[in-house]
């Protein structure tokens, strides 16, 4: 769309911070004097259903939605949830992928099955060919908590370069928004996360 | 949390980004408002989640969670009768439960200023209909406001008490889904005082609209929407951007998709954009319609501004094509999108999309069979266990009238106990007639917010009419659905003070309610099968209606108090020695926190998903579940 305007999608599962890295990532753009927007989906889609949220950094920026083949960056936190989205990229788009599965309860009961990785992946080539794949489960765990998974994507969206969003904005913000208490925990997954992406993307 | 603390600084020109619903939250101050009452209901609730913290620090200001929105409208209302500003919120189907004060309030009209803020939901995000509500100022008489982001929020909230002022009328003030939910820049104006308390005026020949009032009230109230008509002509918060032979009339949300696409496209317009949507600036939109030969109207839902433009452009006798829904241009269903205009506007003009869509749908279509993952009731979510008793209790067998609030989400499989549902309350009403029409047992639930925002009439029914149906309250001590809020079982103000909590069995028992028991649904499963079992038996003996209140805290509840605490329970797991893969766990109660291990055809659970309610434990007829020992 707009050449000034970068538009960012998030896919994951409800319970996965997928809001707030959205609006971490705002407000560190905003930091820096970026126009922004942020569309979010509140009630029903967060009990632990698919959740897609979008970020738009540029003066085009008005509205909240991203349409199909328009997001520079789909950043997915789930495999099927990140294949879900895969319209939404843009040709040469970019696509960062969380390996880390979280079964659909229609799995785990045995009345859907849950497509192998080479699917996945193939399904998301037929629209962009730049896939960067990592497990950030276990990249948050080593962090020292799982909650912290939203900050290694943080880190990860960072680390690609696309965005105007720098790393101390994004951790300004991360400051600013959470207890001291995972203060530590939190930067240190936003490093993992731009340090992987930057090793990958090598 | 740091947000409403931050709406409340005092720091003019101050940039945040914020959400629509925080901009109304910040706006309240802006404007002097000196009440605001609502019913939490989404995409509105985070309005009333903000003001309720910023409450006890804003000086002569009363915030209150109202036990329904029709209350929250009079009490509201009857504020802005005496004369200071106020304000009520609801959602789309909140409207509908405040219809009745609504059409009274414009008749009688108001002293202060009064804003309603009510929430349309475009695409169904999280209501049961996708209803209109401009309509509501159309039959009302009441004239109507529609910002288009976070910053028009307040903008034109500050500029809505104005124009309420001066009309003595309370203004319809719409927003949409992506409206409330959208996070942008907004800059902080400066603050307005409020007054501590005013006098009220005795009027009663205003004020008490029996018909000979009211004979008088309703030309007032057409003079005063002409004088709205006046303010509409003038304000601006209508206004035209841009210039081109193709003219376009937008507002709301969709205001954005047009100037995205504009540019998109690359191509001029003249776009009028109309903050005040009823009543419409006729002679602005007559004129506008003159100018152009063709007119594209830009409006999600309904064609509530094309019907307008139609009916101008006919009592004018201008010769315009006004292109819209009606032809087909756009649809009357779900959310607008960037995309729609441009595919619209590049069938008006016979050009190419920027983007060839087609293609793209064409191979998301072939992407499918994807596992669906739609929301679910949360791991460790006490009305998963008080659903699988009632299933298990009633064979399946049962009718279950349900109602609205995250229990609703029983409706999937495995638990499918949600047969029929209208709004608020209906749990208890579609049960006494489906009572009185079957032989069939039935079991109704109801959540403890909307037990006392819209169960109380029904259960009086139920009791007066002598129904026989079983009612399960589901009490997990908040209104979860909507974000959390408090209500008058909980003990907690809008205001933030203690006060002492309605007992809901007590309710049911002063409502006439023989048979009323309490449990607690994680302390012993099968005590709670048993307990299901009896109340349906005593109801089927004794004709009469049954109440059961199980009460458990909200899942999301328990977590956050144990991430304040940092006492964590010992973990369950799965004793792979003793599961024999039944899939008994996985298919009946299907947690969200188990999984099945496709290596080992055994269920798991994930540590970091389980919210530690042990209902597992009892569902597995091996007693391979278990909790690490301490
Ligand atoms: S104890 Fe069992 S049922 Fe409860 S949340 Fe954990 S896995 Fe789910
Ligand atoms: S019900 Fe028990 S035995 Fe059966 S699969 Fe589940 S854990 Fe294993």
């Amino acid at each position: 769309m707009k050449s000034n305007t970068v538009n960012i999608v998030i896919s994951g599962v409800g319970g996965q911070g997928v809001l707030t890295l959205a609006e971490i990532l705002a407000k560190a753009a905003l930091s820096d004097s970026h126009n922004v927007r942020v569309g979010e989906i509140h009630g029903m889609a967060q009990r632990g259903g698919h959740v897609v949220c979008t970020v738009r950094i540029g003066a085009g920026a008005r509205g909240p939605i991203v349409d199909p083949g328009t997001a520079d960056l789909l950043v997915g936190f789930e495999p099927v949830e990140t294949l879900r989205e895969a319209h939404m990229i843009r040709e040469d788009g970019c696509v960062l992928l969380s390996s880390h599965i979280q079964y659909p309860v229609a799995v785990s009961m045995g009345k859907a099955s849950y497509p192998p990785n080479k699917e996945i992946i193939d399904g998301i080539r037929k629209f962009t060919n730049h896939i960067l794949e990592f497990d950030a489960m276990v990249m948050a765990k080593e962090a020292g908590s799982s909650r912290a998974l939203n900050m290694i994507m943080l880190g990860a969206i960072i680390g690609t370069g696309l965005t105007p969003i720098t790393e101390k904005a994004a951790i300004d913000a991360v400051r600013n928004t959470f207890s001291k208490k995972f203060e530590s925990i939190n930067i240190k997954a936003v490093k993992m996360g731009r340090k992987k992406v930057e090793n990958l993307n090598r | 949390m740091t947000k409403p603390k931050q709406l409340l600084e005092d720091n003019v020109g101050k940039k945040v980004l914020l959400l629509a619903n925080e901009s109304i939250a910040r706006g309240v101050l802006e404007a002097g408002v000196r009440l605001v009452a609502l019913y939490p209901g989404t995409p509105s609730s985070e309005i009333g989640d903000n003001l309720t913290f910023m409450a006890p620090h804003i000086p002569n200001f009363y915030f209150e969670f109202s036990t329904n929105e029709k209350v929250a409208m009079e009490v509201a209302g009857a504020a802005a009768v005496a004369g200071v500003r106020s304000m009520m919120v609801c959602k789309g189907p909140g409207l509908n439960v405040a219809a009745d004060p609504f059409f009274s309030l414009a008749y009688v009209g108001i002293r202060g200023a009064m804003v309603i803020v009510v929430a349309d939901d475009p695409s169904m995000w999280s209501s049961q209909n996708e209803n209109d509500s401009r309509y509501y100022a159309l039959m009302g008489n009441m004239p109507l406001v529609e910002p288009s982001d976070p910053a028009e929020a307040k903008s034109m909230l500050l500029e809505a008490y104005e124009i309420s002022e001066k009309l003595e009328l309370p203004i319809l003030f719409r927003t949409t889904t992506r409206v409330n939910h959208t996070r942008s820049p907004v800059t902080f104006g400066p603050i307005r005082d409020r007054p501590k308390t005013i006098e009220f005026v005795k009027e009663p020949f205003r004020f008490v609209p029996i018909p000979s009032v009211a004979r008088v009230r309703h030309p007032w109230l057409l003079k005063q929407m002409e004088l709205a008509m006046e303010i509409s002509e003038s304000t601006k918060l209508n206004f035209i951007t841009g210039s081109g032979s193709l003219g376009i009339i937008t507002s709301g949300v969709s205001y954005n998709y047009v100037v995205e696409a504009l540019s998109t496209l690359d191509i001029d317009a003249e776009t009028l954009k109309l903050g005040m949507t009823h009543p419409v600036p006729e002679k602005m939109i007559s004129k506008f319609l003159k100018r152009h030969k063709q007119v594209v109207i830009v409006e999600e839902l309904d064609p509530f501004l094309e019907t307008h433009a139609r009916r101008i452009a006919q009592l004018n006798e201008i010769k315009v094509d006004i292109l819209g829904k009606e032809q087909g241009f756009f649809p009357r269903i779900l959310e607008y999108n960037p995309r729609i205009v441009i595919e619209a506007l590049s069938k008006i003009l016979n050009r190419n999309t920027s983007i060839n869509w087609k293609a793209i749908d064409q191979k998301a279509s072939e992407i499918s069979g994807l596992p669906p993952r739609p929301p679910l009731l949360c791991a460790g979510c006490p009305h998963r266990a008080t659903y699988y008793a009632i299933r298990v209790a009633t064979r399946g067998k049962a009718i279950y009238p349900s109602d609205i609030g995250c229990y609703t989400l029983s409706i999937a499989p495995p638990l499918e106990t949600a047969d029929i549902l209208f709004d608020m309350g209906s749990s208890v009403t579609t049960a006494c007639g489906l009572a009185e029409v079957t032989d069939q047992d039935i079991v109704a639930t109801i959540g403890d917010s909307t037990f006392f925002a819209a169960g109380l009439p029904g259960i009086a029914n139920a009791v007066y009419n002598q129904h026989r149906i079983s009612l399960v309250i589901l009490d997990n001590r908040t209104t979860a659905m909507t974000g959390h809020q408090p209500h008058p079982g909980t003990g907690v103000t809008g205001m933030q003070e203690k006060v002492p909590p309605l007992n809901i069995a007590k309710v049911c028992k002063g409502l006439g309610v023989e048979y009323v028991k309490t449990i607690n649904p994680f302390a012993s499963l099968a005590d709670l099968v048993a307990a299901v079992r009896e109340m349906t038996t005593w109801t089927r003996e004794n004709h009469k209606p049954s109440v059961l209140v199980s009460i458990a805290p909200c899942a999301l509840l328990e977590a956050a108090e144990r991430r304040k605490t940092g006492k964590v329970p010992q973990p369950y797991y799965v004793d792979s020695e003793l599961c024999n893969s039944c899939k008994r766990c996985l298919n009946r109660l299907s947690c969200p926190a188990m999984y099945l291990d496709t290596k080992t055809g055994q269920a798991v659970i994930d540590q970091t998903m389980c919210n530690y309610c042990g209902t597992c434990v009892a569902v597995c007829p091996q007693g391979a579940i278990k909790q690490e020992d301490a």
